[in-house]
């Protein structure tokens, strides 16, 4: 009876190997295309069109919950002379289904790896020559060799480059709030954390909902010490990106004064009341409905989300008012806000799947070519009348969001470089003033940012046991901010995590960081 | 169905000495031989080879390695998970809530059948029978849901009420004294419904002579339950209880990972949810393998340990 869940792991492995195998296969590519789009042709080099398509197997994750029509695909393989095979893997379980792919010798030939802490994950595999280095050959492709060198070296892995990029803002991060109810209680926008306090405080007791019901909360959270409120705001206090430096040695952020500063604040927040009580356990989505349905009035997390709630939040009540804020300093006046290392997703090249150099130069030209403008923009906006018009050369898209979702959305996962590295790459017009500021604000983040200084940085222990170690500390932030320990407690989670591996790690990255000097 | 087929096909054969004897049996009952083919070839194929992957938790496997190349470490493997600090809050936490399934939920769909039994208008019996197991076929994830909207904080139904009525609101969700009434809770709502089914067959099959013989002797209701009853039905409690210790350690992996966060690790986290995000979420396939395997060995030493119980005390066990 036991004996059947020894195996589970491996049954489970081989049953995705099968469904790999079956999965994908939208290519059926036949013969001539309708004619009357030149979206392509001109970028078609000539001495490639005799040639057969090459055949390229892709894997990116789907965003969206339906897999695309293959109209902008069926676009982009004329215009690049190949045949797409793109097996669609839906964003959730993307992790698993490329490590299960990877076990089993399944990658596709160009295999997008959904983050940074991903690709962390592959350090090892890439260390032991699982993948094709691209470094070298950059440079002989015109658009290629536009990416950024600061961020492909953020990539590297032992200084050699792997993987293309997808960019990506350095850092959206920022505050948006209920301006009609700043408004009606008077308060302008935050520009400290004590006015921040202030203004939750302001939200919670003095009705600004206007329905004489002590109904109403400050701010809205999640369980993400990252993507949530709580790495932001620990920026605001200054505290460092991930790891700091502190007389000469890299510590991690937790070891910093500011860190327990940030705690410190958001117990006030929790302890009066001005928070969501659940906010450790509470849902993107839990959370989203928070400030959608009128009980709380300030989210902090990516400013770009501003659309999406606003959406949203006009359905439930038209008079809503968002607006965004990006500089709230700390206690020492100062601003500044963690930025992601500029990259999103990376493709990376297995040798199991490219054969030879010469299939993966021809890979490389493919997406030489999808980083040219139009083709760039043919996988990012769609079609020109079709799912955009142009105004003042920036893309206004159509209104329908389900065709754009359907038709062009999930190509945008394939697009490699972004605004900064595509000469004629369109710029959006915003209909929406908040989201207008917001792009604003982001772009404005760019001269405050706090890097994360391990992004290129080596460590085995952290490797094999960063997650693991993480929760200790994730665990032992949110206690402390629900008061069920002290800062001793806190104190003997970090001395836990030291004598777990939490040393080693630090030794590592800082002989790392040495080397690197 | 098949298994049992084949283990009659073996032991009514005399015992043979030669193999052309045996080919010669075979031949002659081939038709039962093709019959348990079908159901051989699954659990070889499906159930036994993939159980050679165990071998992973004796390499340091690299998938691009494979089986055969990746390096041999021994037990490595397993003293890492002996010395992870982990390890005895993780058996603890196994062991206390398998404990608590025992005692909490394994008699409720026993004391749902008899009483069951007991009602007399059929068709109100059956409306309530569909009704507890309705539960069933809703997935963890919604049960999770729906007791998260109740115990929530923020205006939990529960909650609410327990302020009306004066008290102070609890934190169900996010405490280590609530987890384990929450989760067993949790279980009962769920599933103890569908374990009444089984019993209600058994009970079905009692001779109801035996009823009338006892009524015709005075006895009541609960006499009859006592005596007539539950000794009619204790052979299958005995074999549910011995199939429920297999299940020692499956205590489901996605009940658990739902209801688990940072404020009740200390009790919550399993041998499942540590496999995950130790193991799997990180790719280390040889450790989650070396963890997975303990499981299963205490898991066996439990059930092997529960059928001699049940042996010694007169009952038939499960082999």
């Amino acid at each position: 009876m036991a004996k059947r869940k020894a195996s589970v792991i491996l049954a489970a492995l081989t049953a995705l190997a099968v469904m790999t195998g079956c999965a994908g296969g939208t290519a059926t590519n036949s013969g001539s295309q309708t004619p009357g789009n030149s979206t392509g042709s001109s970028t078609q080099t000539p001495a490639e069109t005799p040639k057969e398509p090459f055949k390229i197997t892709i894997m990116a994750n789907l965003h969206t919950p339906e897999v695309p029509s293959d109209k902008i695909e069926k676009l982009l393989e004329e215009a690049t002379n190949t045949q797409l095979e793109i097996q669609w893997v839906p964003d959730g379980t993307y992790d698993e289904k490329m490590n299960a792919s990877f076990a089993t010798g399944t990658l596709p030939m160009a295999t997008y790896i959904k983050n940074q802490s991903s690709l962390i994950m592959m350090k090892d595999a890439i260390r032991n020559n699982q993948f094709w280095e691209i470094g070298p050959l950059l440079d002989q492709y015109p658009n290629l060799s536009k990416l950024n060198k600061d961020v492909l070296k953020n990539t590297s892995v032992d200084g050699k480059i792997y993987a293309l990029y997808q960019e990506r803002p350095l850092s959206r991060q920022g505050l948006i709030y209920r301006k009609d109810w700043a408004d009606k209680l008077g308060i302008p926008a935050p520009t400290n954390t004590e006015e921040l306090y202030n203004m939750l405080k302001a939200f919670k007791e003095q009705d600004p909902d206007g329905n004489n019901a002590n109904d109403t909360i400050g701010l809205t959270d999640r369980n993400d010490l990252i993507y949530g409120a709580f790495k932001t705001v620990s920026s605001w206090f200054g505290t460092p990106n991930g790891w700091g430096e502190k007389d000469g040695q890299l510590l991690p952020e937790f070891m910093f004064p500011e860190y327990i500063e940030t705690m410190d604040y958001i117990k006030r927040l929790h302890a009066e009341g001005l928070i969501n009580q659940d906010f450790p356990v509470t849902s993107k989505n839990d959370q989203q409905n928070l400030l959608i349905t009128g009980k709380a009035g300030a989210y902090i997390g990516s400013m770009a989300d501003v659309v999406s709630l606003h959406n949203k939040i006009i359905e439930v009540n038209p008079n809503a008012v968002l607006d965004v804020q990006n500089k709230i300093s700390g206690p020492d006046g100062e601003f500044g806000v963690w930025a992601i290392p500029g990259f999103g997703s990376v493709v990376l090249f297995p040798k199991s799947a490219v054969k030879t150099e010469d299939e993966l130069k021809q890979i490389l030209a493919f997406y030489d070519k999808l980083m040219s403008p139009e083709l760039a923009n043919l996988i990012y906006w769609g079609l020109k009348d079709e799912h955009y018009s142009l105004q003042d050369g920036r893309v206004l898209p159509i209104e329908d969001i389900s065709i754009t979702d359907r038709e062009v959305k999930p190509y945008q996962a394939l697009q490699i470089g972004g605004i900064s590295t595509i000469d004629g790459f369109y710029d959006a017009v915003h209909a929406l003033p908040a989201k207008a500021k917001a792009e604003e604000l982001i772009l404005d983040n760019n001269n405050y940012l706090i890097h994360d200084p391990t992004a290129a940085l080596d460590s085995a222990t952290y490797v094999q046991d960063g997650v693991r170690l993480n929760e200790l500390i994730k665990d032992a932030t949110y206690k402390y901010m629900l008061g069920n320990i002290d800062e001793k407690g806190f104190q003997d989670a970090i001395n836990n995590w030291l004598k777990q591996g939490g040393q080693k790690i630090i030794d590592e990255f800082n002989a790392s960081y040495q080397q690197a000097k | 169905m098949q298994d049992t087929a084949a283990n009659n096909a073996v032991v009514v054969q005399p015992k043979l000495k030669k193999n052309t004897d045996l080919m010669r049996r075979i031949l002659k009952n081939r038709a039962l031989y093709l019959m348990i083919l079908p159901g051989f070839l699954f659990f070889v194929i499906f159930k036994y080879i993939p159980m050679a992957g165990i071998v992973i938790a004796f390499q340091d496997y690299q998938p691009y390695l494979g089986f055969f190349n990746s390096p041999w470490v021994g037990w490595k493997h397993f003293e890492r998970l002996f010395s992870d600090p982990m390890f005895f809050t993780i058996l603890r936490n196994t062991l206390v809530l398998f404990f608590f399934n025992l005692a909490f939920y394994f008699p409720v769909p026993i004391i749902l059948a008899l009483m069951l039994n007991e009602v007399r208008r059929e068709y109100f019996k059956r409306f309530v029978q569909t009704l507890v197991y309705i539960p069933h076929f809703m997935s963890w994830v919604i049960i999770v849901s729906i007791s998260f909207v109740m115990l929530s904080m923020d205006r939990g139904i529960i909650n609410e009420l327990l302020v009306m009525m004066g008290f102070e609101k609890v934190n169900f969700l996010m405490s280590n004294e609530w987890f384990r009434p929450m989760y067993i809770m949790q279980v009962i709502w769920r599933e103890a419904g569908w374990g009444t089914i089984i019993y209600l067959a058994a009970m079905a099959a009692i001779d109801p002579g035996l009823y009338e013989a006892a009524r015709m002797d005075g006895a009541n209701r609960l006499r009859q339950i006592w005596h007539i009853t539950l000794p009619s039905i204790r052979s299958v409690i005995v074999v549910l209880l011995i199939l429920k210790i297999g299940d020692v350690l499956e205590l489901g992996f996605e009940h658990i990972y739902l209801l688990l966060n940072s404020m009740n690790r200390e009790v919550a986290e399993i041998f499942d949810t540590y496999v995950y995000t130790a193991g799997l979420r990180q790719g280390q396939f040889s450790y989650s393998t070396a963890v997975g395997f303990f499981k299963s060995i205490v898991g066996l030493i439990l059930v092997m340990g529960a059928n001699w119980l049940a042996k010694k005390v007169g009952e038939e066990g499960i082999y």
